[in-house]
């Protein structure tokens, strides 16, 4: 069985480790966390993620940015980018920033799951 | 010569002597020219023949068996006075028969001691006498009918001057009961000194020199005050010989002419003297154009010395020959056409040379047949009112400019004022927004991140702790707690979006074409508009009404930035945004991303562009390019606010050669 491989920027490190930590017990995922946001594209380089989330609002760079360096690769360049942010009034999801889908923060284990099937299928077993 | 007995004169005798009856009447047959008509025997009969018709002469005896001596005589004559009696006198008293003719009988003739011859002379003489006294008494009582009926005062003085003679008006005016009483004496007892002195001297003068005094107006005092003009006439007053023995006068009243005559001589001294003192330039000329009458005015206008100097002479005599012909022309022309020029305005010289304007009316003078004798001129100068009213019209004008001024300043410090009220109040609606926006989402940020952590704490602990239900129950707990956190938060950032924009797709040219419709007042001369509107160009979800506004700000911008007129061009296209360019960068969250298709509109002038320096001052509250009292400064920043909260970009930067361009760009 292949896991699937996410990247998760955000500069909130007790978030991310606990995402990771969830999400690895929950299923077949290989989580990778990075709370620099100037190294994403790095790490996604070396790290070759299926889906990657992104904060926006981190303090050295812009998620926007983040994303466009990402995009910008050629490798990366079909990877999906899944926003995360806390200025949204909406409760969760759907909605897109700039051409991206977004969750808004605080997000659910469920709803981090069904992002990841919607964009790359169900688990094969 | 013998004559019919109708031709013969008739005599009548009174006598009672039958004897000197016959003698008579034998006597009266032998003249041939007489005959005995009757005979009446006593005074009573003789004047009943008196009554009943008319002799030519009575022979009347004095004594009568009825009446004797002058009393006889007395009787007939009174019932004949016209009729000439020849009184018959016995010789011893012929002195009765002078008495007789002193009381009016023609002869007396002394009984038998006269003939025939001397009988027909007396009665010839007799009848001729009478009729000559007739003839004068006539005379004299037209004389006399003249004296007392004339209203002419007549008198007749001696070589004195004293008074011989007046009649009834003198009588009246000296108020004398009777001519008589003024006889004897002179002018002096009835005139003031001065007049009597003047009276006799004048009639001194007549009778030395036999000439008389002829029409003297004289004014007459009398010694009781009254006063009265007169027309003396006074001729001197011969004798039979032709000797002078006085002067005889006559003399009209002619106080009331004189009176009328000093009336009118005030008139027209007061005319005069009306025309002379009143400024207008009068003056009255013949079918020539020769002055007949004129005013100081005139004279002072033309440089005469006196009437005298005007009088008889012609315009041409006084002005410049040019203007002299316009004049006489325009004289002329009244007199031919009959009608009258009235108010016409006309240029002069003064003697000096200086121009005047004149409002002249010219009339035609007629005499009584309606014949055109001359033309009066009136010419008033009216060069200082013409400067005046001319001042006034300019001052007028000036006043009426300044006041349209000053109600366009009003007009435009009133709007200026009102746009500055409702740009405050939208930038002070726009700031709080923002700073709540801010606000809200910082607050969300730092707090929404720990909840995000705290959630994904209760995941991982519901993982591991499923089978433990007082775990899970604490895990819901905390997990509601934190539901509740991120519901306060989403509230206050609900209450922060920019939900007083009403957002619809809406067409970005559309608001364009209505807006430069909008501001079309401002374009000046020289000014042109160019549309470079891409044709399909995508809806974009638009405040229009705001929208408006920003591109009314814009727009009025680059209009104000060109005051010599210039292009004006408006551009609009769509694009897709394929890698992060400086020109739409923003320091703000809300950047575009890739991939999105953004309208972009631009607005371009060729005006005189934004100093670099304070290019990163225009969206500052109150900072404004423009000359003071033209700009509010707070047009961009509004702007500025507008599309922040559309999401959109706003960039203003100067055209290299040109003048400024500010580029919206918007989301699709």
């Amino acid at each position: 069985m292949t896991k699937k491989r996410v990247l998760i920027v955000d500069d909130e490190s007790g978030f991310t480790r606990l995402l990771k930590l969830t999400l690895e017990k929950t299923g077949p995922y290989t989580v990778r966390e990075e709370n620099d946001g100037t190294q994403a594209w790095l790490v996604a380089r070396d790290f070759m993620p299926d889906i990657v989330f992104l904060d926006v609002v981190m303090p050295k760079v812009d998620g926007g940015e983040v994303a466009q360096q990402i995009r910008s690769d050629p490798l990366l360049e079909h990877v999906p980018i899944i926003f995360l942010t806390a200025i949204v009034s909406k409760k969760e999801g759907g909605q897109e920033i700039g051409g991206f889908p977004f969750l808004g923060k605080p997000v659910s284990l469920d709803s981090i799951v069904k992002c990841i099937d919607e964009h790359l299928g169900p688990p094969s077993e | 010569m013998s004559l019919s007995s109708r031709e013969k004169f008739r005599v009548l005798l009174i006598e009672d002597n039958p004897r000197d009856v016959a003698l008579l009447r034998e006597m009266i047959e032998r003249t041939g020219r007489f005959r005995l008509w009757q005979v009446g025997a006593s005074l009573r009969q003789g004047i009943e023949f008196l009554e009943q018709g008319v002799p030519d002469i009575v022979l009347l005896d004095l004594h009568l068996p009825d009446s004797r001596g002058l009393d006889t005589f007395t009787l007939a004559h009174d019932a004949a006075p016209e009729l000439p009696i020849i009184v018959l006198s016995e010789r011893d008293d012929e002195d009765y028969g002078v008495r007789a003719v002193h009381r009016g009988a023609q002869d007396y003739l002394v009984k038998g001691a006269f003939e025939f011859q001397v009988l027909l002379r007396a009665m010839r003489y007799a009848i001729e006498r009478m009729a000559t006294e007739r003839a004068l008494a006539r005379e004299r009582d037209l004389l006399q009918t003249l004296l007392e009926n004339i209203p002419d005062r007549i008198y007749f003085k001696d070589c004195n001057s004293r008074f011989v003679r007046i009649n009834r008006a003198l009588t009246e005016l000296l108020r004398l009961e009777k001519p008589e009483d003024a006889y004897g004496k002179s002018d002096a007892d009835f005139y003031d000194p001065a007049h009597a002195a003047s009276a006799r001297e004048d009639e001194i003068n007549v009778m030395a020199t036999g000439e008389p005094l002829l029409g003297k107006v004289e004014l007459e005092t009398l010694t009781d005050g009254r006063r009265s003009w007169s027309l003396t006439t006074k001729m001197p007053l011969r004798d039979a010989r032709g000797e002078i023995i006085g002067t005889c006068g006559i003399s009209r009243e002619i106080t009331i002419l004189k009176e009328m005559e000093d009336r009118l001589a005030a008139e027209r001294n007061l005319l005069r003297s009306v025309i002379d003192n009143l400024p207008d330039s009068i003056f009255l000329k013949d079918c020539e154009g020769r002055y007949l009458l004129d005013n100081a005015a005139h004279r002072y206008s033309i440089g005469a010395k006196d009437q005298e100097d005007v009088l008889g002479r012609t315009v041409f005599d006084f002005l410049p020959d040019e203007l002299a012909q316009r004049f006489h022309a325009s004289a002329m022309a009244v007199i031919a056409s009959g009608e009258p020029e009235i108010n016409e305005l006309e240029q002069t010289l003064t003697p000096e040379r200086a121009a005047r304007a004149l409002l002249t009316t010219k009339v035609p003078w007629r005499d009584d047949d309606g014949q055109v004798l001359g033309v009066l001129c009136i010419a008033r100068d009216i060069t200082e009112q013409k400067e005046a009213a001319e001042n006034l019209r300019q001052a007028n004008y000036e006043l009426a400019r300044s006041r349209e001024e000053i109600v366009v300043k009003m007009e435009e410090l009133q709007e200026a004022h009102q746009e500055l009220r409702s740009v405050q109040l939208q930038l002070i609606e726009a700031e709080k927004m923002k700073s709540i926006g801010r606000l809200a989402a910082g607050v969300a940020h730092e707090v929404k991140n720990p909840l995000a952590v705290l959630r994904m704490g209760l995941e991982y602990l519901r993982a591991q702790h499923s089978g433990d239900e007082t775990a899970m129950s604490v895990a819901q707990e905390m997990w509601d707690a934190v539901d509740r956190a991120d519901v306060v938060i989403r509230g206050l950032l609900d209450f922060s979006a920019p939900k007083q924009l009403e957002l619809a797709p809406t067409s970005l040219n559309g608001i364009i074409e209505h807006t430069l419709k909008l501001v079309r007042c401002e374009l000046k001369p020289g000014m042109r508009v160019q549309r470079e509107l891409q044709r399909d160009l995508p809806p974009v979800r638009l405040d229009a009404p705001k929208i408006s506004q920003v591109f009314i700000n814009v727009l009025t911008n680059a209009m104000h930035a060109m005051p010599g007129g210039g292009m004006l061009t408006v551009r609009t296209y769509s694009k897709q945004l394929t890698g992060v360019g400086a020109n739409i960068a923003d320091a703000r969250s809300e950047s575009f991303r890739v991939g999105e298709t953004l309208v972009v509109s631009e607005v371009e002038d060729t005006g005189h562009g934004i100093p670099e320096g304070k290019l990163a001052k225009i969206f500052e509250p109150f900072f404004t390019t423009k000359p003071t009292g033209k700009g509010t400064g707070l047009g961009l920043s509004v702007v500025k606010t507008i599309i922040d909260l559309h999401g959109g970009t706003i960039d203003v930067r100067n055209v290299p050669g040109a003048g400024a361009r500010v580029t919206l760009t918007f989301r699709v």
